[in-house]
């Protein structure tokens, strides 16, 4: 049986639009009229053409006339109103007396607009950096079917999770399962780019699969997005990149020099920038084809070979899921032969692209925090909390000054809700006010942010304006909702008491706002102690005892093999230079692993991926490692360079030996080297402290690596000395960059991160104390006046400014020290939490509880006693005088 | 003149009041004027202006019946009342007079 066709109606949204705009006598005879029009229409016109006339006709209803008329005072007559809250002669009345208040209590206005706007400019950066943060990657429209293919490595010993995978696995995904629609894959390399006489070693130089363009969102402004990277050798610049080497000229078709053999490639595309809320970055994206038919013949089929960020894309529909519980079978049927000679289990894990850079914990060249995320949203909230407490104390507080007011405009007739929205209204003004304020400040601030944040995170406030408008709306809201309180306390005040002149602020209100000053007074201490634990956690990972010299080391990129020892060479003979080291890798940096079997306690080849340190002989006693057990590398072994290793005291303890030297002379084969260990060093801190102590092993360098030449200077005349080695470098190496850098700055940078975390902690804690003391001292300056009298009085009878300052400030000292008392086991508690992320941690000392409470009674103090000296100097006739 | 101020679009919706004499409302003023003047006319537009006619004293308003046609709704129907008729007559007499001034005047 066919359905009856319903009858046509008009949309619902517009018809609840108009029940909202019109006025409620009205409502029955305009919803009729339209209705009846749009029956015609439907006739006429039909039912789509009809409902969409109809939504344009209810639109525009919505006309000032209506919307003015739907909220005035409803009169009994028919179609007559009387005009009431938004007329204009008593909105002029109330816009004058709110700026004559704001004017005549000038203290109290900039407290709550300075309070307010700074909370807000703050709250807005937050915001800017948490919607950073949040958006990483989302500019690819595929992000949701685009998943990183990581791998987790499972050896004897431990599971390495890395962010990479095996260069087999992409292309075979592709091949033999439907679901994966596409992969890419980009290994980012280092490179030496040659053109001219320019000459740069690129640390992004990227190769990258043909599909790149078409998996991720950048745009080709010059170049086929298709076939850019589908040649061998050709390559596709940023603009900046094309800026650096070509200038303003065309650089599609020619050629630079890559590598050190100076194979030419050429330039197929321009990219716009890449955007710097992306993961992947690069200066220079090479084909992968080049890379895999070229570079490193033979790579594609090695499935035990890691060294490439994979990315799948899914089709429209497929389960990740579900196409994991595939890969087990897929590794086993490639690869299955290969692990278990190799006594490894590879396992491959899919990450969705838009989690990996907050979530993910895996390695990766930029990743986020998501607790740092959560840590400023929290506090960005606090300062705003802050400051709307502030606000509704402070409104509060002055209410008895405008009891008369009100108790005036009681009598002649003014009903309470009109009272009420005069001041909602006059709390938005102040709103509106700060907000003005705050657009100022972040404008003014952003260029700071974005350099304490390490990012560009705003290129200025005109590229966020819907943050703006957030930003208003929020003003907006805060002003309705921290008015709100005041309001209804002050338009309930009875006008025969207000004006008698006996009115008394109840208990409950003062009850009310003691709780509020506690609230923000513990936020404020919370902060203080967080400072102080940062500080001293950077601190004491700063100046700990790690075990190697790091002091007045240069570390020199050179070439390895002869190349190096000849300009080692060459400038040990320097003055000022005291010795040279060659090394794969030096502390800090980064360190080849290597899949390692070693004998261990119970006399088995124990298997492993270990860290590996190559170096030459003058390592050890240049960097003043010290030997535990057996000997340090020595030229006078000979077999040292091909058959001894060394371990440090942590790989022991994995081997399972009690001392260091049950380890010597046991069995190690790593990467085609089968020896002995010959030496023990003691545990040093090769990694930042947020790390424990990992084994590691050392080998001799070979003739292709060591390209680290770390040099130790004697520490005087350190620019001449440096000019001197880069002279040498020149006439050594006259077609390469000479680049170095010092080993303590290198090794602290590992805890810039957390000095940007220390810094911006610190911001916002002395922002939360200033914002709490506003709020104090408002109060404070309120009470003031309020006793004003009685201290005249008591300081007629006698008393000292001591006794009358002390009066005034114990009040609210004790709230302090509630708030105090309240705040420290909160502290505790969350940085207890935050120093769980590091392996070497400073207590949480005692002190610090101590300081934090003299300090905030310190500053509460001072901030009272401005109102309470003045106040207790006073000359009591002044103040008596007046009645 | 002491008069109340009306609108080139009030006198229209007035005029249109007075045609459709105790039989206006909202919809059939708009289609009327439409038909009459063939300008797009909106509702709201007219139910503002007989809004303000009403309060101004020029026309008087009583609910009608309920039609299905509506959904059940009432209609509005809107009379002139004799203010309403007086100031028209006025206007139409003041303009009548104007057009009697223009020299030369040509009606071809």
């Amino acid at each position: 049986m066919q359905q009856p066709k319903p009858i046509p109606s008009p949309p619902a949204w517009a018809d609840r639009l108009l029940r909202l705009v019109c006025p409620d006598d009205l409502r029955e005879e305009l919803l009729g009229d339209l209705h009846e029009q749009f029956d015609q229409q439907v006739a006429e016109r039909g039912e789509v053409t009809a409902r969409r006339l109809y939504a344009w006709e209810v639109i525009r209803f919505c006309r000032p006339y209506f919307i003015r008329r739907r909220f005035s005072i409803q009169t009994t007559t028919s179609t007559t109103y009387s005009p009431s809250f938004l007329s204009t002669t008593m909105l002029h009345s109330h816009l004058k007396i709110a700026f004559r208040n704001l004017w005549k209590y000038k203290l109290f206005s900039f407290i709550n607009v300075m309070g307010l706007s700074v909370a807000m400019t703050a709250c807005f950066l937050i915001a800017l950096y948490v919607h950073f943060e949040l958006t990483y990657d989302a500019f690819h429209t595929k992000a949701d079917r685009i998943y990183r293919l990581a791998t987790d490595l499972k050896t004897e010993s431990e599971t390495i999770h890395y962010d990479i995978s095996s260069w087999a696995f992409a292309p075979n995904l592709k091949r033999e399962f439907p679901e994966v629609e596409n992969f890419a894959r980009l290994s980012v390399k280092e490179r030496l780019v040659r053109k001219g006489d320019l000459k740069f070693q690129e640390n992004k130089t990227v190769f990258a699969d043909a599909s790149f363009f078409s998996l991720f969102d950048f745009k080709l402004l010059e170049g086929d997005p298709k076939t850019a990277l589908s040649e061998p050798m050709s390559v596709v610049l940023p603009e900046k990149t094309v800026r650096k080497y070509f200038g303003d000229s065309d650089p599609m078709g020619q050629t630079l020099l890559l590598g050190d053999e100076g194979t030419p490639v050429k330039i197929t595309g321009v990219m716009q920038d890449i955007p710097a809320n992306s993961q992947i970055k690069g200066d220079l994206f090479v084909s992968m084809i080049s890379y895999t038919q070229h570079f490193n013949k033979g790579i594609e089929q090695e499935w035990g070979d890691f060294g490439t960020l994979s990315f799948l894309l899914l089709k429209p529909g497929a389960t990740p899921d579900a196409l994991a519980d595939k890969f087990p079978r897929f590794l086993e049927s490639h690869a299955g032969k290969m692990m278990r000679e190799h006594k490894m289990g590879i396992t491959m894990v899919m990450e969705p692209l838009r989690d990996v850079y907050l979530y993910s914990k895996r390695g990766a060249e930029e990743s986020g925090s998501r607790a740092n995320v959560t840590v400023f949203s929290v506090i960005g909230l606090f300062i705003l909390l802050i400051a709307c407490i502030n606000f509704i104390n402070l409104t509060t507080a002055r209410s008895i000054d405008r009891a008369k007011e009100v108790g005036v405009r009681k009598a002649i007739g003014a009903a309470k809700g009109l009272l009420a929205r005069q001041f909602i209204g006059e709390s938005v003004l102040l709103c509106m006010l700060a907000f003005l304020v705050a657009l100022i400040l972040s404008t003014l601030l952003i260029p700071g942010f974005n350099s304490l944040a390490g990012k560009l995170i705003s290129p200025g406030i005109l590229s966020n304006l819907p943050f703006v408008g957030g930003m208003a709306i929020a003003a907006l809201a805060i002003g309705c909702l921290a008015g709100t309180y005041p309001a209804l306390v002050l338009s309930s005040f009875e006008p025969v008491i207000v004006l008698k002149g006996r009115f008394i602020a109840n208990a409950k209100g003062v009850l009310v706002r003691k709780g509020l000053v506690t609230g923000q007074f513990t936020i404020a201490t919370v902060l203080i102690i967080a400072t102080m634990v940062i500080y001293s956690q950077v601190d004491f990972m700063r100046t700990r005892e790690l075990g190697f010299s790091k002091d007045q080391m240069l570390v020199i990129r050179a070439q390895n093999g002869s190349k190096r020892n000849a300009f080692a060479a060459s400038i040990s003979g320097l003055s000022g230079v005291k010795s040279t080291a060659a090394s794969s890798s030096v502390p800090g940096g980064k360190n080849s692993q290597a899949a390692s079997f070693m004998e261990n306690n119970a006399g088995d080849m124990q298997g492993g991926n270990l860290d590996v340190y190559r170096i030459d002989f003058d390592f050890i006693p240049q960097y003043d490692l010290k030997v535990v057990a057996g000997r340090a590398f020595s030229r006078d072994f000979p077999a040292d360079s091909s058959q001894s290793f060394m371990i440090n005291e942590a790989m022991v303890k994995v081997l399972g030996y009690s001392t260091a030297q049950a380890a010597i002379g046991k069995r190690v084969e790593q990467w085609g080297r089968t020896g002995r260990i010959v030496g023990v060093l003691k545990d040093f801190h090769f990694k930042s402290l947020q790390e424990t102590i990992k084994p590691l092993t050392f080998r001799v360098t070979d003739w292709w690596n060591g390209d680290l030449l770390s040099v130790k200077l004697d520490g005087r005349n350190m620019r001449g000395v440096v000019e001197a080695i880069k002279a040498q470098w020149r006439q050594h190496n006259p077609d390469r960059p000479f680049d170095y850098y010092f080993m303590d700055e290198f090794f602290d940078r590992q805890y810039r991160s957390d000095e940007r975390f220390q810094t911006l902690f610190l911001t916002f804690a002395l922002l939360a104390i200033f914002i709490s003391c506003l709020g104090l001292l408002g109060l404070a300056s309120y009470a003031t006046v309020q006793r004003t009298k009685e201290i005249g009085v008591r300081k007629v009878l006698g008393a000292s400014t001591g006794s009358i300052v002390s009066l005034l400030s114990k009040d609210f000292l004790k709230l302090v020290v509630l708030a105090f008392l309240v705040a420290s086991p909160l502290a505790w508690y969350g940085m207890h939490r935050w120093l769980e992320n590091f392996a070497y941690q400073t207590p949480i000392r005692w002190w610090v509880f101590a300081s934090a409470a003299v300090l905030s009674v310190t500053i509460a103090f001072l901030t009272i006693s401005f109102q309470s000296i003045r106040a207790a100097l006073l000359n009591p006739v002044k103040s008596l005088r007046s009645e | 003149m002491g008069r109340t101020y009306l609108g080139e679009f009030e006198e229209l919706v007035l005029l249109t009041v007075a045609i459709l004499n105790g039989a206006a409302y909202g919809l059939n003023i708009a289609e009327e004027l439409k038909k009459r003047t063939l300008r797009s006319i909106n509702l709201s537009g007219v139910h503002v202006a007989l809004y303000r006619l009403e309060e101004k004293g020029f026309v008087q308003s009583e609910l009608g019946g309920a039609t299905t046609a509506r959904g059940g709704r009432r209609k509005r129907l809107f009379s002139i009342t004799a203010y309403g008729k007086r100031t028209l007559d006025e206007m139409r007499q003041v303009r009548n007079d104007l057009w009697g001034s223009i020299p030369n005047l040509s009606l071809s």
